[in-house]
């Protein structure tokens, strides 16, 4: 599964590369085993998709977008999706990945990763969207968990599941986002571990990090999955856990609000490369020879 | 129809700040109001959204101060929220709405400061073209020489207002500790935008080459643009209107499909 990725070996981890860092990669090319971006901000032209050009002839690019919307009940945009063909060709990224959420109804673009109730028409009309974007891709892409902040009434499918039978049903892989699951679970007086645990680990085909903020409603605190700070302790010890669990996996420090200076994420990536490679025993190094 | 549509579009009601009891009845509280995590969403699309029209708009934001602005941006998105996920792509109808907006009209100039920044955005994320060597039209004899069409640089908006916006807009910049003063009857100004390397620009045009290069962007003929040029400033050169044309890699192609809209003229006429 790792080699089949296009990230291998040492190169495992990857951060989100943001704008006010592209000119510091380009010129730098810090030791990095790839780097991800928003395909929403590469879909014009002009300079934005001439310094992703630049990027993509040093480093391995992972795609990962916010936009196609796969759980909108009106169905996926076409015209939109044929934009990020267009990019998946030009770019050629090692990984696709996507949300499991919706952002667009009536036509409009709420820009939120919204939730979805968990219920066998949500799974349906899902696993329908994801098959059709990988038959227009011509590639499986990989499912990213959401963060929650709600959870509808009538929703009976619990949410690691529910991404088991998408994967099982259209051959995606699952993007396991650990801070995700760490804010979602405790949002909702839930157990990470267990969480983890419902997963199916061979269709995990990569892990993403990332920092929370702590906003307190009503005399009740609310994690908020912001990407604005250092990964917590907390989700450090649960990314262990999914190591432990699912073997090596390519994995990605995300950081969208309060950007730091870049030597500050690549610390985050040492991190993350050493809890990897303190992870690798038995099958876990038989993966990472292959 | 499906339960889920039903859902999503209650979602979208109380998301973009309308009724949200629809919303509510189909969210568990789970130790907190319905309505407070719905809030949780909501405080997030507010944000971003108008963080992202803060981005293109910014001297337009800074005209108004940035209470004023989030307050429009509030009311603009839920009367056209964006169409799709490229946020760069978002604020196209931001002008007109800001024409249309009551607390505005003491702003005469917003709208089309608004409609100078949206050129700007376009220009900075429009594709790459290659100039057409002026070559490609010397052969011509000039009958076809005259009915010739050309497709301009896709970066390339023309503007004309009233007001003297280009300088209204340089005093403003974000970065520009203080902001000058502007006498409004410095105006009218006509002005082209494009995008030079990797920066949106813009610069002033004499009102006859303007009239030459608008007219050639909505797909005139050679000779309708001449004409309406001259009809502008009788002393109008078309031999320098063109080698400028050229020398500055406006033209991309002859003929073919007028280039996407957005080169239209300021609606307050000089």
């Amino acid at each position: 599964m790792i080699s089949g990725c296009g990230v291998t070996g040492a190169g495992l981890v990857g951060i989100g590369l943001r704008a006010p860092h592209v000119a510091e990669i380009v010129a730098t090319r810090p030791p990095l085993g790839w780097l991800e971006v928003h395909t929403e901000n590469y879909l014009g032209g002009g300079p934005a998709l001439r310094a992703l050009d630049r990027v993509r002839r040093e480093h391995p690019v992972s795609l990962h977008g916010v936009g196609l919307s796969l759980g909108s009940a009106e169905g996926l945009e076409r015209a939109y999706l044929a934009r990020v063909v267009d990019l998946v060709r030009r770019i050629e990224p090692v990984l696709v990945s996507e949300h499991l959420s919706w952002s667009i109804v009536g036509g409009a673009y709420l820009n939120h990763l919204l939730p979805l109730p968990y219920t066998e028409e949500s799974l349906a009309l899902i696993a329908g969207h994801v098959t059709e974007v990988q038959d227009a891709l011509g590639r499986p892409v990989l499912v990213e968990n959401p963060s929650s902040y709600l959870r509808f009434h009538h929703s009976p499918i619990p949410e690691p599941e529910f991404l088991a039978e998408l994967a099982r049903r259209t051959g995606c892989s699952l993007l396991c986002d650990v801070n995700n699951v760490f804010v979602s679970c405790r949002n909702f007086d839930q157990d990470p571990a267990a969480y983890l645990d419902a997963l199916p680990a061979p269709a995990i085909g990569e892990i993403h990090l990332a920092g929370h903020a702590r906003n307190e409603a009503a005399g009740r605190t609310i994690l908020i999955d912001d990407h604005g700070s250092p990964v917590s302790d907390e989700v450090w010890a649960l990314y262990a856990r999914a190591l432990e669990r699912f073997g090596p996996r390519p994995t990605l420090i995300e950081w969208d609000t309060d950007i730091p200076a870049l030597p500050v994420l690549l610390d985050e990536a040492r991190r993350a490369e050493a809890a990897i490679a303190g992870s690798v025993t038995g099958e876990g190094a038989r993966a990472l020879a292959a | 129809m499906l339960s889920l549509r039903e859902i999503e579009s209650d979602l979208r009601v109380a998301l973009l700040g309308g009724d949200d009891a629809p919303a509510r009845g189909r969210v568990r509280g789970d130790g907190l109001e319905p309505g407070a995590r719905l809030a949780i969403y909501r405080h997030h699309v507010v944000t971003t959204l108008t963080a992202a029209l803060q981005a293109t708009f910014p001297v337009v934001c800074r005209l108004v101060d940035e209470r004023f602005f989030a307050y429009a941006a509030d009311r603009y998105m839920q009367a056209e929220p964006p169409s799709g996920p490229c946020l760069f792509e978002y604020g196209a109808g931001f002008p007109d709405f800001l024409a249309e907006f009551p607390p505005c009209r003491p702003l005469p100039y917003l709208p089309d400061v608004a409609r100078l920044e949206w050129a700007m955005q376009r220009a900075l994320h429009a594709p790459d073209a290659t100039p057409l060597p002026m070559h490609a039209i010397q052969g011509a004899g000039s009958e076809l020489a005259a009915s010739l069409t050309l497709r301009l640089d896709p970066s390339v908006s023309l503007l004309r207002s009233r007001y003297p916006i280009d300088r209204i807009w340089r005093a403003n910049r974000p970065d520009v500790a203080e902001p000058g003063v502007v006498d409004l009857a410095e105006g009218p100004t006509w002005l082209e935008v494009r995008r030079h390397e990797d920066d949106a620009i813009f610069r002033a045009l004499d009102p006859a080459v303007f009239a030459f290069r608008r007219a050639l962007a909505v797909g005139a003929r050679l000779a309708v643009a001449t004409e309406e040029a001259l009809g502008t400033d009788p002393a109008f050169d078309l031999g320098a209107a063109l080698v400028a044309l050229f020398d500055e890699g406006l033209p991309i192609a002859l003929g073919g499909i007028p280039p996407t809209p957005g080169d239209h003229p300021c609606p307050s006429q000089p």
